[in-house]
């Protein structure tokens, strides 16, 4: 009886009904992280991505994916600020695939992420949210996979929700000096992995930081030279 | 020729008590006297002719709603627009028939019965009273279906036996006429008929004689037949008042499935609808409701109206709804779908329509670029199109997170910040008095945020953006 109550509070999972995590992955075009995942982000899906502070990297880390496969539709819902159209067209998305959400009310961004995913036309997502309670989590990760579309959910906690929400993979990010460091607490259908050095210095390289970085200060003299003599180019 | 006249004695109260099934007795009145019952009136002994006040005595409870003639004509023409999917040639016949030219539809529907089948369909649909009549002229149709004759004749001799023994009174004759007519002795209308037309002239009038001459004459009428309108409007008078907008759902279906039965058949579909909603005491509203790639099927407009009325507060109880489209276009059901194999149920632009339906249409939006140096105003976010030309964006990095406005830095970047590149000076905007003077930099603060930031001319420092 106190099995049964268990069971139907979705508290114990048997190995058994288990079909197998989805093992298909799509490349992220980091090489390491490729190698760190096993080939990359998952196909469908819900993942988590705890950023902390924006601005460390997050987008830059999924622009080479969204850049990549344009077929159908990107969804962006609830950016922190506004989305630049010629950043996200250096980056190589096709802004007319491109769509742009905001709402004010969390329940409304909800639910339009839900239509996205369910309509079958968007094939990559990404939403900012506070949080996710375990039922809302539940039906986006559903709706992504039966729909063949992957989304990513920011949001600015420095770790991720302890709850154990269905999603299919579970990161919080921290900035490095010449990229990010991605700390995978969940990945589906793979044991629990070391943190990943994802290096951005190829794709970006002049936002990585120069590699000597004990002396900052010379850096901003120099630099601030350089201002005054540019300025003075300039005028 | 061959003629079918249709007549509805009870359109209107047929057509409003078809919203909802209603036992009560229910009568249309018209300067104090009943023009139509519905059955239940008719069984406590209301009949048309009778008073107001004696209907009343007859039934305490009896519901009684106006006559109105102009709704009666715009029921008919909604009808009349239904029916020419079946017909090719009618002619309305205001305030309550439809005249029918059979003999060109018989050979589609091979022989009168299956013609007659396909005709009565979407009467019964509608819930509608009706007798009908056929023959060989427009006039002796009508004057049988008002009889009451309900038969479908094939031959004139039939015809002309039914009009023999028809009584004088049932005729649609002047009131007056007919009186005259009765007083000479001549109950029934083959009575009149018998007698020589000239003399009958000399005695009664012209009036009489033209009628009779119009008994026989099986051409057409005079009057242009009927017309389907281009463009769709219909109007839909509620039997009760609607005081919650999730009520609407139901009426609101019958006119989106009206407008499907209007679009189909002309290959059409709509970009936007607007629902108009007549209040009672209250200034009428209008709600539009867009979809960008066009639709025809009323599944698909309810599921958008529905997003759109869960917002909706009504002022006021709603009597009347209506329903009328802006930019019919051409639909071209398989010439995208056939090569292009599509996953899901919606195209793009059904859900930017159920999404602007729920939300808004600003809320959804795409980001357009534009030839400026300034960068908050290098691109903009307009509504979604389907298609534009590609535009090149700009050498220079810039960040994908930017703000609408730039914040201001209280510390100027101290050793703790590292700046990554930079200057770069952006001075623009001289001729639309918005002129900028900055020198951007992306720096590093040291939370490991990459930022963009700008110094002033009198060396204030601003955010600006991340790199996100």
């Amino acid at each position: 009886m106190a099995l049964l109550q268990l069971e139907k509070d979705r508290l114990v999972w048997r190995a058994r009904q288990v079909t197998g995590p989805d093992q298909r992955r799509q490349s992220s075009f980091y090489s390491t992280l490729d190698a760190h995942l096993q080939g990359g982000w998952p196909q469908t899906g819900l993942v988590e991505l705890a950023c902390g502070l924006a601005g460390i990297g997050e987008l830059r880390l999924l622009f080479p994916l969204l850049a990549q496969s344009q077929a159908r539709l990107q969804v962006w819902i609830n950016p922190p600020a506004q989305l630049n159209g010629q950043a996200l067209a250096q980056h190589g998305i096709n802004l007319s695939k491109t769509l742009l959400i905001r709402c004010q009310n969390p329940q409304h961004a909800l639910w339009s992420a839900q239509q996205s995913l369910n309509s079958g036309c968007c094939s990559h997502l990404v939403l900012w949210a506070k949080n996710l309670t375990s039922p809302q989590a539940k039906r986006l990760q559903v709706a992504a996979k039966d729909n063949q579309a992957l989304m990513f959910w920011l949001h600015p906690q420095p770790e991720p929700s302890t709850s154990a929400l269905p999603v299919s993979a579970r990161f919080s990010l921290a900035p490095l000096a010449t990229g990010l460091r991605l700390k995978i607490h969940k990945y589906q259908g793979q044991w629990p992995q070391h943190p990943c050095q994802v290096d951005m210095h190829k794709l970006w390289p002049s936002l990585a930081m120069p590699t000597v970085t004990t002396a900052p200060v010379p850096a901003l003299k120099r630099n601030i030279n350089l201002v005054s003599l540019n300025s003075h180019k300039l005028q | 020729m061959q003629w079918l006249y249709l007549c509805f004695p009870s359109l209107q109260l047929d057509s409003l008590l078809h919203q909802q099934a209603y036992s009560q007795a229910c009568v249309l009145v018209d300067k104090n006297e009943v023009v139509q019952a519905n059955p239940e009136a008719l069984q406590l002994g209301i009949k048309n002719g009778t008073g107001l006040a004696h209907a009343a005595l007859l039934c305490a409870q009896i519901k009684v709603i106006a006559y109105d003639a102009k709704k009666e004509h715009r029921l008919l023409s909604q009808l009349a627009q239904c029916l020419y999917q079946t017909s090719a040639t009618f002619y309305l016949d205001p305030p309550q028939g439809l005249l029918l030219q059979t003999s060109d539809m018989l050979r589609l529907y091979e022989g009168i019965g299956g013609y007659w089948q396909q005709l009565q369909q979407p009467l019964i649909e509608r819930g509608l009273n009706y007798h009908y009549a056929s023959a060989h002229s427009p006039l002796a149709a009508k004057v049988l279906a008002h009889a009451g004759n309900d038969r479908l004749l094939q031959h004139q001799r039939q015809v002309q036996m039914l009009l023999n023994q028809l009584p004088i009174q049932h005729a649609l004759l002047d009131h007056k006429l007919a009186l005259q007519l009765e007083r000479l002795g001549l109950n029934t209308l083959g009575q009149a008929q018998a007698l020589p037309k000239s003399a009958l002239g000399q005695r009664l009038g012209k009036t009489l004689v033209n009628y009779l001459h119009q008994l026989e004459d099986t051409s057409a009428p005079t009057k242009p037949a009927y017309q389907p309108p281009e463009r769709f409007r219909q109007r839909l008078e509620l039997l009760y008042e609607i005081e919650h907008s999730s009520a609407l759902r139901f009426p609101l279906k019958r006119l989106l499935t009206d407008l499907e039965a209007f679009l189909a058949p002309r290959q059409l579909k709509v970009a936007q609808l607007s629902l108009g909603l007549d209040y009672r005491e209250h200034a009428s509203q209008k709600m539009h409701v867009g979809c960008s790639d066009g639709e025809y099927r009323a599944e698909s407009w309810l599921s958008l109206f529905l997003l759109k009325l869960e917002q909706l507060k009504l002022p006021a109880p709603i009597i009347a709804i209506s329903l009328t489209t802006k930019g019919q276009m051409p639909w071209a059901p398989l010439s995208e779908q056939l090569f292009e194999p599509t996953q899901g149920k919606l195209t793009t632009g059904q859900l930017i329509s159920r999404l602007q339906s729920k939300l808004g249409d600003h809320a959804v939006q795409q980001v357009y670029l534009r030839d400026d140096h300034r960068p908050e105003r290098s691109f903009y976010q307009g509504a979604p199109q389907s298609s534009y030309p590609t535009q090149q964006a700009t050498a220079f990095l810039r960040p994908s997170l930017l703000f609408t406005l730039p914040q201001a830095l209280h510390h100027k970047p101290d050793q703790h910040w590292c700046i990554l590149s930079g200057p770069e000076r952006i001075q623009s905007g001289w001729w639309d008095n918005v002129n900028i003077c900055r020198d951007y930099f992306i720096a590093r603060n040291p939370a490991g945020q990459v930022c963009w930031l700008f110094r002033t001319a009198t060396e204030d420092w601003f955010l600006h953006g991340y790199f996100s």
